[in-house]
């Protein structure tokens, strides 16, 4: 299915930090939603940011509107600051992206495990991540430093505690 | 349905017209009867029977009560549809700053009542909006380029305003230069509108056009028009 764009994302108009602080505001909601749905519907987990400044998402080749650095840099701080991203370097050149929060895959993973009966069992992250078991969850191909913030969440409900082994990490469901 | 008889004013002159009078009164109340379900179910009768009351000057809708609205629920339309236009208006008003085309509003009214309802035209929406103007709920119609735009939010929009409006019909967007030429403004004025419309959220600003900036209404985005409220931009609403 291919993406659907938001009727704003043809809107010239969008493509330029409003000067009245009300509509801007509405243009930050608008285009936090669009970063996280693109990156959701395909699967993206890390922006580079000079490269997303290239992509499609704040690059509309169509009606020929790039949205600036600055605006940009606005966008991400935003989505920072409601959870959704995280910097992976000092420089800010490299974020994390969860369209989903640690909470909520938590919670999503949590449910499979109560649904099949498997609490006080133990798993390897490969296998919730990757196993056949969980080929139709919407987790499965989840990455794994994702994956670990999610069962830390978990961990701090007291619902999981991840366990290492030798060379790799565990969780176990309780 | 002529007024014979003698000369104007003279006392059965006047005698002469109530009585013919009370008589089309009692022909209208017999025809409204027995097409109350026509003048429900077809737009094209609605806009008859309205000129029809016209002539003898009766407005259908000039009060909730008695005879016309009552009995022939000429009243329970207009109303229902007056609710209706609100909601799509309060629906969208995030994303256009409470300022609508007549036709997206009617394309939408369509939309929500279903394929089964009754037919409602842009002259049922247009006496409808007369009314919620009477009950003082903001509203109001801007003629543009031909058709209307509908106000329902009551940002205050002088003639100036208003004129800049019809100019940005034609492309969706307007710009300092059109309004000096078109309008023969000074700058001054033109931006002063401008702003006016961006500080009422009916325009955003484009700074990326060739050339000037543009000022571009989303109630005039037609690519707007078939778009329905994501669940993304609903959520939004939510204070």
């Amino acid at each position: 299915m291919s993406f659907e764009w938001p009727w704003q994302y043809n809107f010239p108009p969008f493509f330029t930090l409003q000067p009245n602080a009300d509509t801007r505001q509405k243009q930050l909601v608008a285009w936090c939603s669009l970063v996280l749905t693109y990156c959701r519907h395909h699967k993206i987990y890390t922006l580079d940011v000079m490269e997303a400044q290239e992509s499609p998402i704040f690059n509309n080749k169509k009606i020929e509107r790039k949205l600036p650095t600055e605006a940009v840099q606005i966008i991400f701080e935003e989505l920072r600051k409601k959870g959704n991203l995280e910097w992976i370097d000092k420089n800010k050149s490299r974020c994390l992206i969860m369209w989903r929060r640690p909470e909520e895959w938590g919670k999503l993973i949590y449910q499979w495990v109560s649904k099949n009966g498997m609490t006080n069992s133990v798993f390897t992250l490969y296998e919730l991540s990757n196993g056949d078991d969980t080929a139709k969850e919407e987790f499965h191909g989840l990455e794994e430093w994702m994956l670990l913030k999610s069962l830390q969440a978990l961990q701090l409900e007291q619902k999981a505690e991840i366990i290492a082994f030798n060379d790799s990490k565990g969780v176990k469901f309780f | 349905f002529q007024i014979r008889g003698v000369g104007p004013c003279s006392p059965l002159h006047l005698l002469n017209m109530s009585k013919q009078l009370e008589t089309f009164k009692t022909h209208l109340e017999e025809f409204a009867s027995k097409h109350k379900q026509e003048i429900r179910k077809s737009a094209q009768f609605r806009v008859q029977f309205q000129d029809m009351c016209a002539t003898i000057g009766v407005d259908p809708l000039a009060s909730g009560k008695g005879f016309w609205s009552e009995m022939l629920g000429v009243g329970d339309f207009y109303y229902e549809l007056g609710v209706q236009i609100i909601e799509v208006c309060l629906a969208l008003k995030h994303r256009n700053g409470g300022l609508i085309t007549l036709e997206e509003l009617h394309q939408r009214v369509l939309k929500g009542r279903g394929k089964f309802a009754q037919d409602v035209s842009q002259d049922d929406l247009t006496r409808a909006i007369k009314k919620l103007k009477s009950l003082g709920n903001g509203f109001s119609m801007i003629p543009v380029g031909g058709t209307y735009l509908v106000q329902s939010v009551p940002a205050e929009l002088n003639m100036d305003h208003t004129v800049v409006l019809q100019l940005a019909e034609k492309k969706g967007f307007v710009t300092v230069s059109e309004i000096r030429s078109s309008l023969t403004w000074e700058t001054e004025r033109a931006k002063h509108v401008l702003e006016h419309l961006l500080k009422e959220g009916l325009a955003w600003l484009d700074t990326q056009a060739a050339g000037e900036p543009q000022y571009w209404l989303p109630a005039l985005f037609s690519e707007l028009y078939s778009r329905d409220v994501s669940p993304e931009e609903a959520s939004q609403l939510m204070p």
